[in-house]
């Protein structure tokens, strides 16, 4: 009881860290559910949980309006065309490569480790110069005015690339048999 | 012979993977307590550059423990990956500045996006690890916003780029994925060999 106290006075001094640990362990399970299930289009579901714990995060790191993007773009925009993606390639093939077998691509597994050792040691080893100040209230207006005055210029740009990724997405996709044998006719012709 | 492996088979379905999973969470928190008389060892023999580092014989010790267990047939790997995971990155992490943790968070989705993508078969979960990765870089960019440079917004302006991006990555992605379905019947990446010379 005396360990539940003492765990309990910790979480309320630590909330932050608290609910980080808490989204990590939402997390981290998900994402290795993601590589690992068998079933593919449940990996794709899964993904949707790594996402939500991620907006969590940008909530309690006071990113309110990502936060919420997050979820319309990430958690329900993609993986809403993953899982179409899925149902549209054959759901047969799933009996002939299940998933990955994480004892295989040992190759694979220890340049991720090592990846992730590296980055570690050096992020333990720099000394951050964390400021104490809070993140002002007016986040969304303040995102708003960045976008339209700082950063005008890559704003247009995303625009574009994204008008021209979605033509270019429709174009791929877009499957008309008809058209290339009218184009081979008038070859021939 | 036939009834002791049946035996066997029943016995690995049920308790061997939660016995084991369960096993992992145990050692890993007696570990944490252990390191603190580790570290004092060590700099009694005086190898202080590694008792600089006493999470690390936590976690690699975690990571041995779960390689072992996963390697027993007929446990459940993906509980007991994840577990032996969560607690590496608590004991990695446990008293780091909060910074630390969110960054150290973010380079573990990104390496496991990044093992995602090296080691999956299917293109379409190639293109799942690659949003992973993608979002382990848009968690970096937050924390930063928040504990390095409150005042400006940089960081959520640069993960809103990011996001948009990554949007037009799925789509273009899934849409070569369908095409390249199309023609050759398959979403295998071992089969991807149209531009071998």
């Amino acid at each position: 009881m005396e360990q539940f106290e003492l765990l309990t006075n910790w979480a309320q001094a630590n909330v932050e860290s608290f609910m980080l640990y808490l989204l990590a362990a939402i997390a981290i399970p998900c994402a290795f559910s993601v590589l690992f299930d068998r079933a593919i289009i449940r990996s794709g579901f899964f993904l949707i949980g790594v996402f939500g714990a991620i907006s969590g995060l940008f909530l309690i790191l006071q990113a309110q309006f990502l936060a919420l993007a997050q979820i319309m773009i990430y958690a329900v925009g993609i993986t809403l065309v993953v899982v179409i993606a899925l149902m549209l390639t054959n759901a047969r093939l799933e009996k002939e490569f299940s998933s990955i077998e994480p004892t295989e691509r040992i190759g694979g597994l220890l340049v991720a480790a090592l990846f992730f050792l590296t980055i570690y040691l050096a992020l333990r080893s720099e000394s951050w110069p964390v400021s104490s100040l809070q993140m002002r209230a007016d986040n969304v207006l303040q995102i708003g005015v960045a976008l339209l005055t700082n950063y005008a210029l890559p704003f247009e740009f995303a625009s574009v690339l994204l008008l021209a990724a979605l033509m270019g997405a429709i174009l791929l996709a877009k499957s008309d048999p008809k058209e290339t044998e009218n184009v081979t006719g008038s070859l021939v012709e | 012979m036939i009834k002791e492996n049946e035996n066997v088979k029943a016995m690995n379905s049920s308790a061997v993977p939660v016995s084991i999973a369960f096993a992992v969470v145990v050692v890993g928190m007696v570990g944490v307590y252990v390191c603190g008389h580790l570290v004092v060892w060590l700099q009694n023999l005086g190898l202080n550059s590694f008792a600089s580092y006493p999470e690390l014989f936590v976690f690699i010790a975690i990571i041995l423990l779960a390689m072992l267990a996963a390697a027993m047939p007929g446990s459940h790997r993906i509980s007991i990956i994840s577990i032996a995971a969560f607690a590496g990155f608590v004991a990695l992490t446990y008293n780091q500045e909060i910074l630390i943790k969110y960054l150290s968070l973010a380079a573990l989705l990104f390496s496991i996006g990044m093992y995602g993508m090296v080691a999956s078969r299917n293109a379409v979960r190639v293109l799942m690890s690659i949003e992973l990765m993608l979002n382990a870089v848009n968690l970096n960019l937050v924390a930063f916003a928040r504990y390095v440079d409150p005042v400006h917004v940089r960081g959520q302006v640069f993960a809103i780029f990011i996001l948009t991006v990554a949007a037009a990555e799925a789509a273009v992605g899934l849409a070569i994925v369908l095409a390249i379905y199309r023609n050759t019947a398959t979403v295998d990446m071992e089969k991807f060999n149209l531009l071998k010379w």
